[in-house]
């Protein structure tokens, strides 16, 4: 039987291998890769301890297919409120693309791979530990923190903070306090980084019944929030230096980008930003707080990987 | 207006495929999982002192303690041995001396 059917109006989508690639929140992996690789590179310069490079190499993977498998889960969870939100709403699952029992299957068939593979590569600790941030993610901030509770992105910013200290566990086996300095620096850059989004984006999360902080407590709770914890980050960011971790490179990059951080969190609380009545501006100015955000975290632990995996570190001081 | 037709047939078709392509890039996936993990055996057996605490895969750091025991007993053992032999060989030449 022939019927025919309007490819405009009723043939659906078929869904490529680059939709399951969105499934991955490929965005997000590059950063969780990149901090990853920052923690692995300091964890050789710093003990001077090795790693094959191509073990290293696939504990790298490891933490990208760890990052993509939390990712997916999020997705096959999130479908609902993705729906209802234009920004989310063109994702693989929410469009019908990509069945939601697939993305879950994928998710988790992806997480165990992924620990495995960083077992095989390293050690079981850095596999505890990447087993521990996907279940972090894909669980705990997902489906308990999200939805109940308005401190979602402080507490579920752990699970993004984790990398550098896999990529440390990789090469040494254990996780020192420069691993943990490296943890806290994401800890602390997350809340101010999510809630610049939050100003601009506070009306969907509203509409989707996500308890986000501009939501429950104002976009003017929001904005001091954004300062406190940009004043709180500077010292924690500039901490590297304290310990040894950060010689000159890190200081001369790291005091430049705190400084411009905070100058954005002031610009912001100043402003009207997430106001009913703000205007253009001060939309592009949390905007522009947030890109900068994503500079500001890049550009720190770039420093890291041209000190330590470049020798051109240069010690300032050092515990 | 309408641009393109497409029968029920043609969808299953156009279905399939997408399938077919969707397999390869898995099949792929899973060919490369498949040589990932023996690489890394492969290197991980070379890396390995089998002679001391190393132990392939379960081993890490986590027992330092316990990995540098079995390494000084290895140690213990190769020194033992050259110690018999450097005795098996000066036996030998003192025996040769008697003879002379």
């Amino acid at each position: 039987m022939s019927v025919d059917m309007t490819a405009e109006t009723t043939t659906p989508k078929l869904a490529t291998a680059g939709d399951y690639v969105e499934l991955l929140k490929p965005r997000i992996m590059m950063l969780v890769v990149f901090t990853a690789l920052a923690g692995l590179v300091a964890a050789v310069g710093v003990t001077g301890q090795g790693i094959n490079p191509i073990l290293a190499t696939v504990a790298i993977l490891a933490v990208a297919l760890g990052s993509g498998a939390a990712g997916a889960i999020n997705m096959w969870y999130d479908a609902d409120i993705d729906a209802i939100m234009t920004r989310t709403s063109t994702r693989p699952v929410p469009s019908g693309l990509v069945p939601k029992d697939e993305a879950l299957t994928l998710g988790l068939i992806m997480s165990a791979v992924s620990v495995l593979l960083m077992w095989i590569a390293s050690n079981v600790l850095a596999a505890g530990l990447l087993a521990l941030s996907i279940a972090y993610y894909g669980w705990f901030y997902t489906m308990v923190l999200k939805r109940r509770t308005a401190q979602n992105i402080v507490i579920g910013g752990a699970a993004g903070a984790f990398p550098p200290v896999i990529g440390w566990a990789a090469v040494t086996g254990t996780t020192p306090l420069d691993a943990w300095i490296l943890f806290a620096i994401i800890f602390f850059w997350t809340p101010p980084h999510f809630w610049a989004l939050s100003l601009v984006a506070h009306k969907e999360y509203e509409k989707a019944g996500v308890p986000m902080l501009p939501v429950t407590s104002g976009t003017k709770a929001t904005r001091n929030q954004i300062l406190l914890y940009t004043i709180v980050l500077a010292p924690i960011g500039l901490a590297p230096l304290v310990t040894g971790l950060g010689g000159w490179v890190y200081g001369v990059v790291g005091a430049v980008l705190t400084l411009t951080f905070i100058y954005f969190a002031v610009k912001v609380w100043r402003s009207e930003a997430g106001e009913p009545e703000a205007g253009d501006a001060e939309r592009k100015l949390a905007m522009g707080m947030f890109a900068f955000s994503i500079l500001y975290l890049f550009g720190l632990f770039a420093a890291l990987i041209i000190e330590h995996g470049f020798g051109l570190y240069f010690a300032i001081g050092g515990l | 207006m309408v641009e393109k037709t497409a029968t029920v047939d043609e969808h299953a078709v156009l279905q399939l495929q997408a399938r077919k392509r969707r397999n390869v890039w898995l099949a792929l996936a899973l060919v490369g999982f498949v040589v990932i993990v023996g690489v890394s055996t492969a290197i991980r057996i070379q890396e390995t002192d089998f002679s001391g605490g190393d132990r392939l895969y379960f081993s890490g750091y986590l027992d330092e303690a316990e990995k540098e025991a079995a390494d000084r007993e290895a140690e213990a053992r190769y020194d033992a041995l050259k110690a018999e032999e450097a005795a098996r060989a000066e036996a030998a030449v003192n025996a040769e001396t008697a003879d002379e």
